[in-house]
């Protein structure tokens, strides 16, 4: 009889649960973890020593961007948006969300040097962590991770990228957003490495952004911002 | 199922369980359809497990570094496969004006012209995970395709017949760091209203569909009203279409998400024979017709314990460097043709390199090709790429779209004609490298194969027109040209921003302010109906990247193109502009277009008529990985002089507020 039910699991178009293809809404493929990530020994603004990979990434949504502390082009810029993002998210950080700023000049920025420059930029913020470490580390994962296929991005700390890569290491979900566009537009990025929505949500999401057209349809005439 | 033995337990059914089980399995059809009915299932044991599945799993995917080597394969292994065409069907719900929110559909702006252009025809293309065999050699890839499949299957159209595509987001809820589940699809160059055209910031989750809407007339609609629509010479035939999610198009498309969309009318008609207007051209769709959609890839062993699966290589942010190339999803197919004319539709979809054609016969010299069309607008002249042409190789930018006749009948049966690739790194085949098929043309250059296998049975069309359109007259424009312009800034190569030709090279506004792509602000304003005059220009040095810049809703026309002699950072003087020749297929005389490619030291000067309909368009760099980087604008066309003269002071005061010089003067704000 047992047998008889196993064949007939075997045979109908419906599997049992162990036999289907992974569920939807489960991630299934892991992160590859430290081999790409690597686990580097980093040193936090705070002087603490830390593991990338285990302490600082692993199972965790992290907002991740290059920086130097005497950069002068576009990274003040970047880190006081990078606040504001900090600001509008700040009931998650610390807790389901982190960010680390890793500088590309490790051989200059010293952890005290790095407190310095988040105490100017009032980003001294918790679930904000400045990073230095050995620069063979550091480079390794500015390649890995920001790698930008350019020759004249990949080779030159000095136009390093301005992305702000976003990982969800949960779901092994990676995406990038340059945070010097709209807050919304930053905000809506990290959003998509959030975990999956439910349908509900998805649904409602939806009916509210129709609202937010219709409305200002009827104000402006045309769907003007969103 | 029961078999016969048991029917005869069964007790007497009446005439109406017969009627009521008819009905019910007409039912099951229609609701089974929806997801079957599009694509091959029966043809493919794989593709059909896909389904049963509903779910496939993902691949774990290999380390970027080292860049692995694509396994080795056999050259000349496969047949060219073309994507076959897509079925309609009816729809359920059916399709609305307003976005039919409790139906599921995506939020969105009410069709435009829907009245005018109710559709006729309606198909549904599921965006969702799929397998792909790319090479007999290798096991199925994972792929995110329309239906499941790669490429997704072919739209055919014909003007006059209004269709609308719904386009359902099955992706999977949970993705790693491949492809994002959300979606918009860009039919790419439809004249199609702001709603149906897959605006990178009206993406969709997965579960929605959206309804993409598709008149299928000619632009010009209000001024030629006759039937169909629009003026006649605005006929555009070879499209594709392809995710345009913001900031993750380059990605999207690489997993799969394209697939071709091709329009008829009397002039180049599905057929061969004879009809009032027809050109006559090879017309049978599959036969002596056929779209290539040409791409690159790199794949990696990632299951060494059990043979291997092949999972696409994507390498960090960047643009993923390739070593295969496919067309229309194989490797290094062959196709075997007749001694007659055959139409060839290359499609290059990406996502960062140019392809760089010439056909060469068995002894390796080249033979020709006669360019028809470029980005799907006939040629007023048809021109040859030849040994002997200026220039001798035809270059395919991403997303172009480049129609070529070659006549086979000029090589004997039994002999083979190879498609070289001239400016990419060679494909890796195998270890060691097998022997050149032809000389001068070794085996990692080849793209695909013909082989000549026999005369031919359907007779061969007419030699090709020498003239295959009149194009409509350049139009003038009403005001001064606005720029586009890419500079090289730290930390974004080639930044892209909107300027005028009245601002000063120099000053600020030219270099530093720009900012990535924002999907809630226009930099640009435009009047539907008017025509203005658009400079591209790429102010990074020669041997920078060269952008192909795409502008949606309308075809160009190039006037001139020039480089600048002596570069500098404050921008070129008149006196150090070249005008350069043109090829018949750039020249705005000659060809319309609506991929611009812009080399370093490059400026287009292009006009363009903004027609028919409202709404938000965009202007970007169509090497994908770049458009979702940063070269990417937001770009409207509104109705009235009023609405106009208003958003053009809003720009001209976001401008002002960031320290920058106004867009507009005062006669250019209306």
């Amino acid at each position: 009889m047992k047998r008889r039910k196993f064949l007939t699991s075997l045979g109908s178009d419906k599997p049992s649960s162990a036999l289907r293809a992974p569920v939807q809404g489960v991630p299934h493929v892991a992160s590859p973890g430290p081999a790409i990530f690597t686990n580097a020994r980093l040193r936090t603004h705070e002087n603490k020593e830390v593991r990338f990979y285990d302490d600082l990434i692993k199972g965790k949504q992290v907002l991740i961007n290059l920086m130097y502390a005497t950069c002068e082009g576009t990274c003040p810029l970047i880190t006081s948006n990078l606040v504001k993002v900090h600001k509008a998210l700040k009931d998650r950080m610390g807790k389901d969300l982190f960010m680390y700023s890793i500088t590309v000049k490790p051989e200059d920025d010293d952890p005290a040097a790095l407190k310095d420059y988040a105490e100017m930029h009032n980003a001294l913020l918790p679930g904000w962590t400045f990073l230095t470490g050995d620069p063979y580390d550091i480079d390794t994962i500015r390649y890995r991770l920001f790698n930008m296929n350019h020759i004249l991005v990949d080779t030159d700390v000095y136009s390093h990228t301005s992305f702000l890569l976003i990982i969800n290491d949960a779901t092994n979900r990676w995406l990038h957003v340059d945070p010097q566009i709209s807050l919304f537009g930053v905000l809506r990025k990290i959003s998509w490495a959030d975990p999956p929505k439910s349908r509900e949500q998805v649904i409602e999401d939806n009916r509210k952004l129709q609202e937010k057209i219709d409305q200002e349809r009827r104000m402006y005439g045309f769907r003007k911002t969103v | 199922m029961s078999g016969p033995r048991d029917k005869k337990k069964e007790p007497r059914k009446t005439k109406k369980d017969y009627e009521l089980s008819r009905r019910t399995m007409l039912k099951l059809t229609a609701a089974a359809g929806a997801g079957t009915v599009l694509s091959p299932m029966i043809l493919t044991s794989r593709k059909s497990t896909v389904y049963a599945q509903g779910t496939v799993a993902e691949p774990v995917l290999c380390a970027p570094t080292p860049v692995p080597q694509s396994p080795p394969h056999t050259p000349f292994v496969d047949n060219l496969p073309v994507p076959s065409p897509a079925i309609p069907q009816f729809l359920n719900p059916a399709p609305t004006q307003n976005a039919n929110i409790a139906g599921g559909e995506a939020a969105r702006d009410p069709h435009q012209r829907w009245a005018q252009f109710t559709p006729a025809v309606t198909y549904q293309l599921e965006a969702k995970a799929g397998t792909h065999q790319f090479h007999s050699d290798y096991l199925p890839s994972y792929i995110w395709g329309f239906n499941g499949q790669y490429p997704g299957p072919t739209i055919l159209n014909a003007y006059g017949i209004p269709s609308l595509v719904r386009f359902k987001n099955s992706l999977p809820a949970t993705t790693t760091s491949f492809g994002t589940n959300k979606t918009t699809v860009h039919l790419h160059n439809g004249h199609t209203a702001s709603e149906s055209d897959g605006f990178a910031g009206d993406f969709f989750d997965t579960g929605l569909f959206k309804d993409n809407h598709y008149a299928n007339a000619y632009a010009g609609i209000d001024d030629f009203p006759g039937f169909p629509a629009g003026d006649p010479r605005e006929g555009q035939y070879t499209y594709w279409y392809h995710d345009h999610l913001q900031a993750e198009t380059a990605n999207n498309n690489y997993l799969g998400m394209n697939g071709i969309y091709l329009s008829y009318d009397l002039k180049t008609p599905p057929w061969e024979f004879d009809t009032p207007g027809s050109l006559r051209l090879p017309a049978y769709f599959g036969l002596t017709d056929i779209p290539i959609l040409l791409a690159q890839k790199r794949f990696c062993a990632t299951d060494p314990l059990n043979g291997r699966t092949e999972a696409f290589q994507v390498v960090g942010a960047g643009a993923p460097s390739t070593d295969k190339f496919t067309a229309n999803g194989k490797i290094q197919p062959k196709l075997s043709v007749r001694r007659r004319k055959y139409r060839f539709r290359f499609i290059n979809s990406g996502v960062v390199l140019p392809f760089t054609l010439s056909l060469h016969g068995p002894d390796g010299a080249q033979k020709p090709m006669t360019v028809v069309a470029s980005d799907g607008n006939l040629l007023r002249q048809p021109a040859d790429v030849s040994a002997t042409s200026t220039p001798n190789l035809l270059e395919v930018h991403v997303s172009s779209r480049m129609d070529v006749i070659i006549d086979f009948s000029q090589f004997t049966v039994g002999q083979s004609v190879y498609l070289k690739e001239n400016t990419q790194t060679p494909q890796f085949v195998s270890s060691p490298t097998p022997p050149d098929p032809a000389p001068g043309v070794p085996i990692g250059t080849v793209v695909m194969r013909f082989d000549v296998v026999g005369n031919t049975i359907i007779p061969d069309t007419p030699p090709i027109p020498a003239t295959l359109t009149e194009l409509p007259p350049i139009p003038a424009a009403s005001t001064p040209p606005f720029e586009w312009g890419f500079r090289f800034v730290a930390g974004r190569p080639n930044a892209f921003r909107v300027s005028h030709s009245s601002i000063p090279e120099d000053n600020a506004s030219h270099v530093a302010t720009d900012l990535p792509f924002d999907p809630f602000t226009p930099a640009h304003v435009v009047l539907r109906g008017s025509t203005e005059e658009w400079i591209i220009r790429n102010d990074t040095l020669a041997g920078n990247w060269l952008h192909p810049v795409h502008i949606h809703l309308e075809e160009g026309r190039i006037l001139e193109r020039s480089i600048c002699t002596v570069p500098s950072a404050t921008g070129c003087l008149p006196a150090n502009r070249t005008v350069l020749p043109m090829p018949a297929w750039e020249d705005g005389n000659n060809a319309r277009r609506d991929v611009y490619p812009v080399p370093g030291q490059h400026r287009l000067k292009i006009r363009l008529a903004f027609r028919d309909f409202v709404g938000r368009y965009l202007i970007h760099c169509h090497n994908m990985n770049h458009e979702d980087a940063f070269m990417m604008m937001r770009w409207d066309v509104v109705e009235s002089m009023a609405e106009l003269r208003k958003r053009r002071e809003e720009i001209n005061a976001e401008r002002i507020a960031k320290g920058d010089t106004p867009l507009y003067t005062k006669e250019e704000l209306g």
